[in-house]
């Protein structure tokens, strides 16, 4: 049940990252259920855009790959890869939505490898287009369930660059935005100077729940906000995408 | 030109050792193609595509890849490539990583016929310590730091599409990705189509033809030759065969048993077919939404 409570907590809380009329680049998986929701609640004008070239998508069912059926279907164009990260290199994507298998507290993501690049313990998908979107987006948010283990002070990899390390490393290699939040299912981190710090906790958690495991000292805001729940429209939506078998559609 | 079977254009164009590019973002993965490799067992092959998906995992098990130049290895929205991990874990692929955007501009660069391309991506992370053809070049305008990536034209691209004419004029519409650029920029190009029309309901809608005939080398009628992928306003996709697939592929001996059955154990695509499940069958050919007349 937990599980239930924290799953929905992190889409619709992700959710509301994206605002109306902005252009979103989105992920597979949370990133694309989170742009959903926006869409079907507080963002109707929101225009999604995935990396197989859709554009102005508006997908009936959760997509399993950006190359789904139901992505090209309801589109507003579908152009192609050139078309969509040409955008985004030049600066016209307000915000892009990223998970990955392991985040660190610079908001830098993994998803190339656990353990050593040349000597694999897990070897995983690589980056597809997220090391793109992190690195080009005007910012982007991350998705990630409160999962200890892949929460942690320092990837095993930065498939992804975030904040990279405290400081302007970012800037100095020429790249604009960088993470703007970390939403989890128990709360809502931002970055300062670089480093993830709690700022918001959504019911039923509290402030030592949503840094339950963690293994660094997590800076919180002292004026952290407590959020009872979520507009009861955008649950509704919620649970009617949920309720849909992700695919084709 | 005539066209020909497949297994006779994969005999005369896909060598051992060469470098192919693998077509289909998802929409219009060129299975039937993969597949034939796979029984007349190509070696030594890389492989090219910006999101490798089952099929690059199907063409590893089956002994005939050494090298990968991709952006993504894994099953879409499902998992990972199990295949390609253990290869990779054993040593026995070697495996040249870029993302989506950056290999997508090296098949650009092959396919206008320049050396390199500048982006701004590749800047920062871990990535860039791992590919060894990257330089960093200054703008000549802006005295900005820019990346610099190598062209890349491959020796043979796989594609499939709806239809062409008898002449290999070939048209694809619904999810393009990167495979335009990737099949233009590849010295030749095998075409799997679902269907051969008149050249004069081509010429009636030019505008859908990305590969002109002159480009393309081969050309080859295979009706569901996407499947378990898609083919916009033909047939959809098959997203239960992509879940059996990584229960099945998890272990070596049930991989091997699936290749020997759906592979090995068939002479083309239309015996393939005829081994599926009745409820896979979403053909014969319709022109529902996305048909185009």
């Amino acid at each position: 049940m937990t599980a239930d409570i924290e799953s929905r907590n992190l889409a619709l809380a992700a959710s509301l990252e994206l605002s109306d009329d902005e252009t979103c680049f989105v992920g597979i998986g949370l990133p694309s259920l989170a742009a959903m929701l926006a869409k079907r609640t507080h963002a109707p004008r929101a225009h999604l855009i995935f990396e197989s070239g859709a554009i102005g998508a508006d997908p009936r069912v959760p997509p399993l790959s950006t190359g789904s059926p139901c992505i090209a279907e309801n589109a507003a164009m579908l152009g192609d890869c050139l078309d969509v990260f040409g955008e985004l290199q030049a600066g016209r994507i307000d915000l892009g939505l990223l998970s990955a298998a392991q985040v660190d507290r610079f908001g830098n993501l993994n998803s190339t490898v656990i353990g050593d690049y040349e000597a694999p313990r897990l070897r995983l998908v690589g980056s597809g287009g997220a090391h793109d979107i992190a690195s080009l987006a005007n910012r982007f948010v991350i998705l990630m369930p409160h999962e200890p283990r892949r929460l942690v002070p320092k990837v095993d990899f930065v498939t992804s660059p975030g904040h990279l390390l405290v400081g302007d490393e970012r800037a100095a290699a020429g790249l604009r935005g960088g993470p703007s939040a970390l939403i989890t299912g128990r709360g809502r981190f931002s970055f300062r100077c670089g480093e993830m710090a709690l700022v918001e906790v959504f019911a039923p958690f509290s402030v030592d729940e949503a840094l339950e495991g963690l293994t660094w000292p997590v800076p919180v805001d002292e004026a952290v906000m407590r959020r009872s729940g979520f507009a009861p429209a955008a649950i509704d939506a919620y649970a009617r995408l949920e309720r849909l078998p992700a695919g084709t559609g | 030109m005539a066209a020909t079977t497949l297994a006779q254009a994969v005999r005369d164009h896909v060598d051992d050792g060469a470098t192919v590019f693998v077509g289909g973002f998802g929409h219009c993965v060129p299975f039937a193609s993969g597949h034939e490799i796979i029984r007349q067992g190509k070696r030594n092959l890389t492989l090219t595509r910006t999101g490798a998906d089952i099929l690059i995992d199907q063409l590893i098990a089956g002994g005939c890849v050494a090298r990968l130049i991709v952006g993504y290895v894994g099953n879409p929205g499902i998992g990972l490539a199990h295949a390609f991990r253990r290869a990779l874990e054993a040593g026995s692929l070697t495996l040249e990583e870029w993302t989506n955007f950056t290999l997508t501009l090296r098949f650009h660069a092959g396919r206008i016929g320049v050396p390199f391309l500048p982006t701004r991506a590749l800047r920062a992370g871990d990535m860039p310590k791992h590919i060894a053809d990257l330089a960093t070049l200054t703008c000549p305008y802006t005295g900005a730091l820019l990346t610099a990536v190598p062209g890349l034209c491959p020796d043979v691209a796989l594609v499939h599409a709806q239809r062409a004419d008898e002449d290999g004029n070939v048209q694809l519409w619904g999810i393009d990705g990167d495979t335009c650029e990737g099949a233009l920029a590849s010295r030749r190009i095998i075409a799997t189509v679902e269907e051969i029309v008149p050249a004069e309901r081509v010429r009636r809608s030019p505008e859908l033809t990305v590969l002109p005939a002159h480009r393309v080398t081969a050309l080859c009628v295979v009706p569901g030759g996407a499947h378990p992928s898609y083919v916009h306003g033909y047939y959809t996709r098959d997203d239960a065969r992509f879940a059996e697939y990584d229960r099945l592929s998890r272990r070596p001996d049930d991989l091997d048993a699936f290749l020997a059955a759906h592979v090995h154990g068939v002479a083309d695509r239309e015996a393939y077919l005829g081994k599926l499940p009745i409820s896979d069958l979403s053909w014969p050919v319709h022109h529902g939404p996305g048909g185009r007349q």
